[in-house]
């Protein structure tokens, strides 16, 4: 059976469809599958028209969309970074990929203990789709950040954290009680901001 | 209409209340599991049962840190939220800020070298000051000292005096030595008082406690030393 002519998915129960048949079908076209779910759940992140349902989508969590991310960004960071001596590339890459990842855990054990009633690993996976606009960022710094004044450079460090942030509050703040929701809010924030600082100074 | 009070398994229609709840007044707590409680999320969930506006007066009380209302606005209710997020906050702005100071100073700004090390210091630093210092003072006041304040409610005000330097940091960032200091030293007051204010009770009780006072004036000389001198060096002087 050819599925190479199946038109785009439209929801995710369409896909998990798809998957039961996976044996059958060549490597590219599992592994152009995996693709297309991640850009279906990275458009349902980071557009917010997408998300009257509060995240019920992200129910099928996955990390495969965080980890390509996290090492996308990771790379472009250490890649731009000082090359005059070899340790602050590894050091940029190690700083990066542990603060994604710790990050991220830490910003959601915060919410579970403020009592939010939250999937550990779709929260997760909220937080690391939402890297995908500081990834932009870093893209756009490190092939021209070069040529642009201070100032200009802030723009696009700026509308990015707007929009990493923007996406993932609304899913932060509706998992706890509304007098705690700035607590929660918060640490996404800081998660955020860390992440474009570096992004702007590499 | 029902009979709380009474013991009779019949409700007013005669029918035999077998399966209406019986409502628990005593509060039974959970069963403990019996490997590790405090490893489990749910025992630290009590230590996050604030709201934004009982963190925004328990740092107001710890920046005006001369009146001893600490006690009064944690009551019975310590939490970590507080210590963990300032003190994480304080890294962010060590590592963005002392590199930034840095940079302001530097003649040849095209090839600045960022300080990744800051990171890790800071990280070291500032975690041991707002957990392991307190959490081990915690534990001598209350098994050797014999303090009726429990280890958490320390790690909580050590947590919450250190909210002073998320805005003396920033200011740091001035690159003149004087400035620096100046603040350093605000806050170095600011931070040193509030603790010694609100343990204060404790202190006074016999020479032993009042003994207390050295390390906790010296962890905070040394975190100050350690700011100025690694995080804010003026490896260029500057003249004015």
């Amino acid at each position: 059976m050819d599925y190479t002519n199946q038109k785009q998915p439209q929801n995710y129960s369409q896909m998990e469809d798809l998957k039961t048949l996976d044996l059958e079908e060549s490597v590219s076209e599992t592994i152009m599958r995996d693709l297309r779910m991640i850009a279906y759940k990275l458009k349902y992140v980071l557009i917010p028209k997408e998300q009257e349902d509060n995240g019920k989508e992200l129910r099928n969590w996955d990390l495969w969309g965080p980890l390509i991310f996290c090492l996308a960004l990771a790379m472009t960071l250490s890649f731009k970074a000082d090359s005059t001596t070899s340790s602050s590339k590894s050091d940029v890459f190690a700083i990066i990929f542990v603060l994604i990842w710790v990050g991220a855990f830490v910003v959601t054990l915060n919410a579970q203990l403020l009592g939010g009633k939250v999937s550990f690993f779709q929260s997760v996976c909220l937080l690391g789709y939402c890297v995908f606009p500081i990834n932009i960022e870093a893209l756009i710094i490190a092939f021209i950040g070069s040529y642009l004044p201070f100032v200009v450079k802030l723009i696009p460090v700026i509308i990015c954290f707007a929009w990493s942030a923007y996406s993932s509050v609304g899913f932060m703040a509706s998992l706890v009680p509304p007098h705690k929701k700035k607590l929660a809010v918060y640490p996404v924030f800081l998660f955020y901001l860390f992440l474009s600082w570096f992004s702007l100074i590499v | 209409m029902q009979n709380f009070g009474s013991n009779n398994d019949l409700d007013e229609k005669g029918h035999v209340m077998t399966d209406q709840p019986k409502i628990k007044v005593k509060f039974e707590p959970k069963p403990k599991p019996s490997t590790c409680p405090i490893c489990t999320v749910e025992y630290y969930q009590q230590f996050f049962d604030i709201e934004q506006r009982d963190v925004y007066m328990r740092i107001r009380c710890s920046l005006l840190s001369w009146k001893p209302e600490f006690y009064q606005c944690v009551g019975k209710n310590p939490d970590l939220w507080g210590p963990l997020w300032i003190s994480t906050t304080i890294i962010f702005i060590l590592f963005a800020g002392g590199n930034l100071s840095r940079f302001l100073l530097e003649e040849d700004k095209r090839h600045f070298k960022y300080e990744y090390n800051y990171m890790y210091v800071a990280v070291l630093v500032v975690y041991a000051m707002a957990f392991i210092i307190p959490i081990i003072l915690g534990v001598i006041m209350k098994y050797i000292l014999k303090s009726e304040l429990g280890v958490f409610e320390i790690v909580c005000m050590y947590g919450y005096s250190l909210s002073v330097y998320m805005f003396v940091l920033i200011l740091c960032i001035i690159p003149y030595n004087e400035a620096q200091w100046f603040f350093l030293m605000c806050g170095l007051a600011n931070s040193t008082i509030f603790l010694l204010v609100n343990l204060w009770d404790f202190m006074k009780k016999n020479k032993q406690t009042t003994l207390i006072a050295v390390p906790i004036i010296s962890f905070n000389v040394a975190l100050i030393l350690c700011f100025k001198f690694y995080f804010f060096r003026l490896i260029y002087a500057v003249d004015d």
